[in-house]
């Protein structure tokens, strides 16, 4: 899977472009998604990683626009390619539109969080599964049912035909989260949005899921974001990986690149964060000085200045970095990177 | 399901037994007892009562004897005769009084359950999902202003003002046409035409309390995980609230029906006293100002038990529109 | 749903100590019921509410005071005469305008058909009005210092002052409305708090013991609650004995309300101790070795007070509803006493109504009361919980 293709302008599936997200508090602004740029490339697996609080999933829910109030997409555009010339800018379309619905389960897929509590518990898994089919395929009752069925083995869910009829309080949280990926690639997405989908699982169960994942990935075609703070998740699923810090992208480059020759500070602290096989520090791992600041408060300059280790002072309180391409799919957010042609 | 049933009527057999104690015990609570009061009352008027007929009435009311055993005889008489015992002050057995009464008290209070649920629904759901706005406040302050003001009160407001602008009093449930005739088309419309004036006064309170109630469970549910997921696969979005939302917060609020039903029942009585309907309320008021203690007991024990009987009713309800219960 | 926990994953970044704004300090070093102050003063509806309740139960204490006119007096001259209007500025007989607060008094004619009186304002009679005015009878303040002296009424006392108008024995509604806020303020609290001994105790034995302890009560909770309370409430009082004196039935009252009201109560203090005896400072104080007593008075109660503070606020407008409601009804107290609930008896016949609609007065008090205590629980309750947010 790490090998996929990342050719420069290869065929690009959603272009995220200044991407700004912010909430609306009695106690401030919070600027959760503050600038985003990325693009996923059709058929690939792309990771957002990053702490606690720093967009990632804020980033994945406007997507689709389901930030909720007092959240609201302030500026930038999220063009989809659905094939040809056909691009639609989500960010652009009314929240309960009629083009946002058909994007909304079709052409884009979600699964989120919490397998416990993403189905609701008053509906059988047929009625959900079915209800997404029928809203945005031309079938009859039956035939819903029939790709329910199949998509439930699919997922690798025993005796379909019976889960069918349960209620999701009658699975397991494993078993949920398969029905929610059924769900979700039933009616064929060209993209699958996968928000932290096995944080909330033990960790057998998360491997198999993160397998089926790949597996159906392979079968299905369709590219698939995962957004996560696991790294070894990332270096395990994707191709591509986007690092995120305060609600903007500080480095986005191909697996092996953000793994082997990480360029931002961030980056490198967040893999020194984490144990690695053969990288042994002495037997000591170095946790990220301090802690990710309030969101009412940002620091000046570059976000991360207040704990970086490579600060250039003088600098880096006051000037906020622009992006620089290193190379055509390697981009860095950092003063000691700056594009000296601007 | 069947099992969650038997063990809810099994609980309710106490429940049932200790109000027949309590109203059996408001029937003993006053000094004498009713025959004292029904022969003082025809000697008053001159007539005496012959010996043979006093002690018939003793002997099946078992006055005079421990109370257990006059309480066995009561519970006794209506279980297997369905005699309640009898009015002094009407001068006829209490089931003769009570039935049409009842009747209309249950239908009143069941047509109210309907109304407080319908308009609570929809403004409940409209107050939640328009938080803060300026018909959200409406509500909210017409909640409570619902819940403060007694239904008694409004009662009177109406009384009071449909006779300054229309010169005509709304009291009762029949025009005075239908008021003895017999049952007919005319005069059930005439009835309907007369019984939105208590439903509407007598679900004020309670549909102030529905509403805050279901605004409260409605914002509770309306950011989980699974009306995004809904959101997610394409649902529109009016369609989405009512399936998934509100299809949740409706579990505690028709539990809340359960402890409404018996605040409906005391306001219905005390509503009908001002509008004097025909319901259970001003015969039993009558009866307690007379002390008629036998009419009265058996009012409260009726009214009480029939409402134990529509908690159960709406816990069985709720237990079957849950699958988690219905399955568990 | 930003908000990621941290897991036991390898990117968990370990917190790291930031220094604490100078509000944070503060926030950090309050204690509970400063904490609940804060909260609470946030809440602006209920800052107002609480200001009108304490200004009810003013008028309740220094009911004497504030009334013009004693308890019981009577006019029978004066039966349904209707309010009169405080007018400002009098004018003398050459033009000159000066500040006079006056009403004026009444005529009376008798109207031939309906064989009513009718009042009519008379312009000759001019009831001068002022401030601490001698009254017509000595009273005492709070029952110890006596007293002549009124908030204001008319000059000379003797002079008809109607400003709620008169009812059928020609007594002024305004004074005993006022009069009436004593005995209907005041049944709430004392029907509260007998409600609360009993809430207290048994939801406390209730919830301490658990088992068949709590499953008996419980049961007895639910059953109290299956059953309609008006009903039982009419049952019980009209079984009261007719010769008893104003106090004992007072008191009789009261009890009858709390037979009901100690099962939201108990509920109350028996979920708070269910939930608490779970909590880990109880729990760590347990493993210290304090004796459960202890616990339960050094580290629950205070935890669970604010809350039971809180649910007693929302029970009292019910009990003020209810004995209106019974008085209304002619159930519960009766005159001589005079609560709201037995000055709106008065207006439960619509002839009445008709003739004498200022009788309806006294549901304004009881309204503003009601809505004044809910809104100051409902802002109880929600600061109750300091640490929430």
């Amino acid at each position: 899977m790490s090998n996929s293709n990342h050719n420069a302008g290869a065929d690009i599936l959603l272009d995220i472009r200044g991407l700004k997200t912010y909430f609306h508090l009695d106690e401030g602004t919070v600027r959760a998604v503050d600038g985003v740029d990325f693009t996923v490339p059709r058929g690939t697996t792309i990771g957002i990683v990053g702490e606690s609080g720093c967009g990632k999933s804020v980033t994945a829910f406007s997507i689709l626009q389901l930030v909720e109030k007092p959240g609201r997409i302030e500026e930038g555009s999220i063009v989809l390619n659905t094939g040809g010339q056909n691009r639609v800018d989500i960010a652009a379309l009314d929240h309960d539109s009629e083009e946002l619905r058909q994007i909304r389960g079709k052409d884009i897929g979600m699964i989120f969080q919490e397998p416990m509590t993403s189905l609701s518990m008053m509906y059988t898994v047929g009625f959900q599964m079915t209800e997404a089919i029928r809203l945005h395929m031309d079938v009859e009752k039956d035939e819903a049912r029939d790709r329910a069925i199949e998509m439930l083995q699919a997922v690798g869910i025993p005796r379909p035909e019976q889960r069918f009829d349960a209620y999701p309080f009658e699975l397991s949280g494993g078993m949920r989260q398969r029905v929610m990926i059924a769900m979700a690639l039933s009616c064929d997405p060209m993209l699958l949005i996968a928000d932290e989908p096995t944080t909330a699982l033990d960790v057998t169960t998360q491997a198999q899921i993160l397998e089926l994942m790949q597996q159906l990935q392979e079968e299905f075609g369709m590219a698939i974001m995962l957004i996560t703070h696991d790294l070894g998740v990332v270096a395990e699923m994707c191709s591509e990986v986007v690092v995120m810090y305060l609600g903007e992208v500080v480095e986005q480059a191909d697996v092996d690149t953000i793994f082997h020759n990480p360029q931002h500070p961030y980056t490198q602290a967040l893999l020194e964060s984490i144990p690695r096989l053969g990288h042994s520090h002495e037997g000591r791992l170095n946790p990220i000085l301090g802690s990710v600041p309030d969101p009412y408060h940002r620091p000046s300059g570059c976000p991360f200045h207040p704990r970086c280790t490579q600060i250039i002072t003088g600098r880096c309180e006051t000037v906020h970095p622009e992006i620089s391409r290193l190379d055509p799919r390697h981009t860095v957010r950092c003063l000691l990177h700056e594009d000296p042609h601007g | 399901m069947i099992q969650y049933i038997l063990h809810r009527v099994l609980l309710m057999i106490p429940t049932v037994f200790g109000i027949s104690i309590l109203c059996f015990g408001i029937i003993q609570l006053p000094p004498g007892d009713f025959l004292t009061f029904y022969v003082a009352e025809l000697s008053a008027q001159g007539e005496s009562v012959p010996e043979a007929q006093i002690a018939q009435l003793e002997r099946q009311y078992g006055l005079g004897r421990p109370w257990y055993v006059q309480y066995f005889l009561w519970m006794k008489n209506i279980i297997t005769k369905g005699d309640f015992g009898r009015s002094f002050t009407w001068n006829k057995p209490v089931s003769d009084l009570i039935w049409d009464r009842i009747a209309f008290t249950m239908l009143i209070t069941l047509l109210t359950v309907v109304f407080v649920w319908i308009v609570a629904l929809f403004i409940g759901k409209y107050a939640a999902t328009h938080q803060y706005s300026l018909g959200d406040y409406i509500a909210t302050f017409f909640g409570f202003i619902g819940l403060a003001v007694p239904n008694f009160l409004l009662a009177l407001l109406l009384l009071y003002y449909s006779l300054q602008l229309f010169g005509l009093s709304p009291a009762g449930l029949f025009s005075p046409e239908y008021q003895d005739a017999p049952w007919s088309v005319g005069k059930w419309i005439d009835l309907l035409a007369h019984l939105w004036i208590p439903i509407v006064i007598l679900g004020t309170a309670g549909t102030a309390g529905a509403i805050r109630i279901l605004r409260a469970n409605l914002l509770d549910e309306l950011h989980k995980p699974y009306v995004i997921t809904a959101r997610a696969k394409g649902v529109p979005e009016r369609t989405l609230i009512w399936r998934y939302p509100v299809r949740v917060a409706l579990n505690p609020f028709i539990s809340t029906v359960g402890w409404t039903l018996p605040d409906l029942v005391s306001g219905s009585i005390i509503v009908s006293v001002v509008l004097n309907l025909p319901t259970t309320g001003p015969l039993l008021l009558g009866a307690l100002l007379q002390q008629d203690m036998f009419l009265a007991g058996s009012f409260i024990l009726l009214v009480s038990v029939l409402t134990v009987i529509g908690t159960l009713i709406s816990d069985v309800l709720l237990a079957w529109l849950d699958p988690r219960i219905r399955f568990s | 749903m930003t908000a990621t926990p941290h897991a036991a994953t390898p990117s968990a970044l370990p917190p790291v100590e930031t220094p604490e704004s100078q509000e944070d300090m503060r926030l950090l070093v309050a204690g509970q019921w400063q904490l609940m102050w804060w909260r609470f003063r946030k809440h602006k509806v209920a800052m107002v509410a609480t200001a009108v309740s304490l200004l009810i139960y003013f008028v309740a204490v220094f009911a004497e005071f504030l009334a013009p006119l004693p308890r019981d007096h009577y006019a029978a001259d004066y039966t349904f005469a209707p309010p009169q209007r405080i007018k400002l500025i009098l004018e003398d007989e050459f033009g000159n305008r000066e500040f006079h607060p006056h009403v004026l008094g009444y005529t009376v004619e008798i109207e031939a058909v309906a064989l009513r009186r009718v009042f009519k304002p008379d312009p000759e009679q001019v009831i001068e009005l002022g401030f601490f005015v001698d009254g017509l009878e000595e009273y005492r303040v709070l029952g110890i210092f006596p007293s002549r002296k009124h908030l204001f009424g008319p000059k000379d006392p003797t002079q008809p002052f109607y400003l709620f108008g008169a009812d059928k024995l020609g007594q002024d509604l305004y004074s005993r409305l006022i009069f009436g806020t004593r005995i209907s303020m005041t049944i709430g609290l004392v029907g509260v708090a007998l409600s609360l001994i009993f809430g207290i105790l048994l939801g406390g034995v209730s919830g301490l013991f658990g088992g068949t302890v709590d499953n008996i009560i419980q049961r007895t909770i639910e059953f109290f609650r299956a059953v309609p309370s008006i009903p039982l409430w009419m049952g019980l009082s009209a079984a009261l004995p007719e010769d008893w004196d104003a106090i004992k039935r007072y008191f009789a009252i009261t009890v009858i309300l709390s037979i009901l009201g100690w099962t939201g109560l108990a509920r109350v203090v028996r979920g708070r101790f269910l939930s608490l005896r779970e909590e880990d400072f109880v729990m760590s104080a347990r493993l210290d070795g304090v004796a459960e007593l202890g616990i339960i008075l050094r580290y629950m109660l205070p935890s669970f007070l604010s809350h039971i503070i809180a649910s007693v606020t929302l029970s009292i407008p019910g009990m003020i509803l209810a004995e209106t409601s019974l008085s209304f009804l002619g159930l519960g107290l009766r005159p001589p006493v005079v609560s709201w609930g037995v000055l709106l008896k008065d207006a439960q016949r619509v002839q009445v109504l008709a003739t004498a609609p200022w009788l309806l007065i006294a549901a304004v008090p009881v309204i503003v009361s009601v809505l004044a205590l809910n809104y100051v629980g409902d802002g109880l309750r929600d600061a109750a919980d300091p640490y929430s947010r």
